[in-house]
């Protein structure tokens, strides 16, 4: 059987999607031990890749990584040509348009030179052009939240995940642009070339057995 | 502030070979053209740009938005080729309609599209691909890829693995649904995807008979070995024939003895664009987007005028490149033979005549300048001024 390379996504996905390959019988310890981003599993013919969510689609589009483990967010900023095989039940938080008290009643569609600032440049420019809106889209790197307290933009989009920051900043929601989880997706060399080690990663990830050991509820 | 001066910068998306890159792709591009020729393909060689509305000709939105569009003195729009498929639809319908069918060309050039400014994605790349025109039978589309398969192989990729769908059959599932363009839309998307959960929400929002819902749920699923055949349910005659087509297209691959290099994918659409029959995409390890893609599309031609159908592929040159580098089997090389110094032209044409490279040295440089160039180029012998012949050590592998 051939090698599988399987791409996970620091942070806050990283340690459910270890413990859902764990559940299947693969080896990670090194990982969890060991500042590696490269390791494998040699008796199970599989190779993991640690990186930067953003950077998890582009690995699998390019073929460096045949599977991945990513949100849906970064997903869809990427804008990648991949297949997404399955929802994960975990990493749920919604990406969302945020901003003062004030542009509560969509006093924001009104404002000329909207700006926004984001992380999502590509989901955010889709987000307001789909509406004939011209924003000026301001991409930051991290701290997107402090944006609109120091001037920077009006408005943000970002992913909340209770509103717990977004409400320490003085900020609200606006819109939900969408509900993001983690997705397994898989390049469309791979999907055909390793089409049984795909095949079986899913349907064991997948079973209604295993959903239930995670604790996820059933389909 | 000042802008940057362009004078010494290149555009996003075109870029600039030479020495090796230039010989291994040219090298390809030979390959390619022997393999075609050898079954009957000549080559076809349509113009650079032409008037942008014979080319928007059913290429879908996306190829549309992608075309560099510029204007001629009199306003008319004009447009560089975005694919050869198009052009040589419209040469087809207005000028070869009434010759004996069928056709066979392939073509090698740049195409250009303006792509969205994303790591890997070239603005101006190379296609080489083949037309087999007028014969809408199972032999011409397993002759289509067993060609793609066998220029693989010639190109040393042995490693290769089809995705092979039929647009048809999708068509005839999709006709009778009643859906609007946005719901079809949508649905294409969660079905390209291959996104399950997403078809799921999606038919759970739709109102469609059960049956319908349970044939397009299951559509993802229809993908591997010829029992997805089997598997496929046909909700018309038209997806019946579709995959009856699909079960004699892989007999006939069977017989050019290309028996297990075959995905089937029913869920296949490749984003609506001309296709009107089979579908394919060849895949190579390491590699996370086709090298070769193509498929039937038996309306196109008929925009230009005459109703003929057609089947072809296109395989992207720079990726084939990719793939070969990874395997370390690029073998093109652009290290001469032999560097001379001597003025004994007769024998340098001599082994010019058998093919070897010889260059002449027009520095005048003296022996050890003339050792470290040789070494620096490659070269296997140098052949200097007073007629001795040193063989080159620890050269380099030239650039």
């Amino acid at each position: 059987m051939s090698n599988l390379t399987i791409a996970l996504a620091k942070g806050r996905l990283l340690d459910p999607s270890i413990v859902i390959l764990e559940s299947l019988g693969y080896n990670l310890d090194e990982l969890k031990t060991s500042r590696k981003l490269v390791i494998e599993d040699r008796p199970r013919g599989a190779k993991f890749i640690l990186a930067k969510p953003m950077d998890v689609p582009i690995y699998v589009e390019y073929g460096a990584a045949d599977v991945g483990i990513v949100g849906q967010d970064a997903l869809r900023e990427s804008e990648v040509d991949v297949y997404e095989l399955l929802a994960l039940d975990y990493g749920a938080c919604r990406l969302v348009v945020a901003g003062k008290p004030a542009y509560k009643d969509a006093e924001w569609r009104l404002l000329a030179g909207l700006r926004v600032a984001t992380k999502y440049p590509r989901v955010a420019k889709k987000y307001f052009s789909a509406r004939g809106l011209s924003a000026e889209i301001i991409e930051v790197y991290g701290s997107v939240e402090l944006a609109p307290a120091v001037g920077l933009a009006d408005l943000i989009v970002d992913v909340v995940d209770t509103g717990g920051t977004l409400r320490a900043n003085g900020l609200i929601e606006l819109d939900e642009i969408f509900k993001s989880h983690a997705a397994l997706i898989v390049n469309r060399a791979s999907h055909t070339l390793k089409v049984d080690r795909v095949r079986d990663l899913i349907e064991k990830i997948d079973s209604p057995q295993r959903r239930g050991e995670r604790g996820e509820k059933q389909k | 502030m000042i802008a940057q001066p362009l004078d010494k910068q290149l555009p996003h998306g075109v870029a600039d070979l030479f020495f090796n890159d230039a010989a291994r792709k040219r090298a390809v591009e030979r390959t390619l053209a022997e393999t075609f020729t050898r079954w009957g393909y000549s080559e076809i060689i349509p113009p650079m740009f032409e008037y942008y509305e014979s080319l928007a000709a059913e290429a879908g939105p996306q190829l549309r938005e992608e075309m560099y569009r510029f204007f001629d003195r009199d306003g008319r729009t004009l447009a560089l080729r975005a694919d050869f498929t198009i052009p040589i639809a419209r040469i087809v319908g207005t000028k070869l309609f009434d010759r004996t069918m069928p056709l066979r060309f392939f073509s090698v050039g740049s195409v250009f599209r303006y792509e969205e400014p994303k790591a890997g994605v070239r603005r101006e790349f190379t296609q080489a691909g083949i037309e087999l025109i007028g014969a809408n039978t199972m032999d011409a589309d397993a002759e289509a890829i067993a060609l793609a398969m066998t220029a693989l192989r010639d190109l040393g990729l042995n490693d290769f693995r089809f995705t092979l769908g039929n647009a048809a059959y999708l068509q005839a599932t999709m006709r009778d649904l009643g859906l609007g363009d946005a719901q079809l839309f949508l649905l294409h998307e969660a079905l390209r995807r291959k996104s399950t959960p997403e078809l799921t929400r999606l038919l759970d929002s739709l109102k469609l008979a059960a049956t319908y819902k349970n044939t397009l749920a299951q559509l993802p699923a229809l993908l591997g070995n010829a029992d997805v055949l089997d598997r496929a349910v046909c909700v018309n005659d038209e997806a019946r024939v579709a995959i009856e087509h699909l079960r004699a297209v892989l007999a006939r691959l069977a017989k050019f003895g290309f028996t297990d290099f075959v995905t089937l994918d029913l869920a296949e659409n490749r984003g609506m664009a001309y296709y009107t029959g089979i579908l394919f995409e060849g895949f190579v390890e390491g590699l996370g987007f086709p090298v070769v893609s193509g498929g039937r599309y038996d309306n196109l031609i008929a925009h230009f005028g005459h109703n003929i159908p057609a089947v072809g592929f296109a395989f992207g040159v720079e990726r084939v490149l990719v793939a070969l580098r990874a395997r370390g089997v690029a073998k093109a090389s652009v290290a001469p033979d032999v560097i001379a110094a001597t003025d004994d032209y007769a024998r340098i044409e001599q082994a010019r005549a058998k093919g070897q490279i010889v260059e002449a040295d027009v520095l005048n440089r003296d022996e050890e300048s003339l050792r470290e160039y040789a070494r620096v180029r490659g070269a296997r012998e140098i052949w200097f001024r007073d007629g001795r012949i040193e063989s080159v050590m620890d050269r380099q592998e030239g650039v």
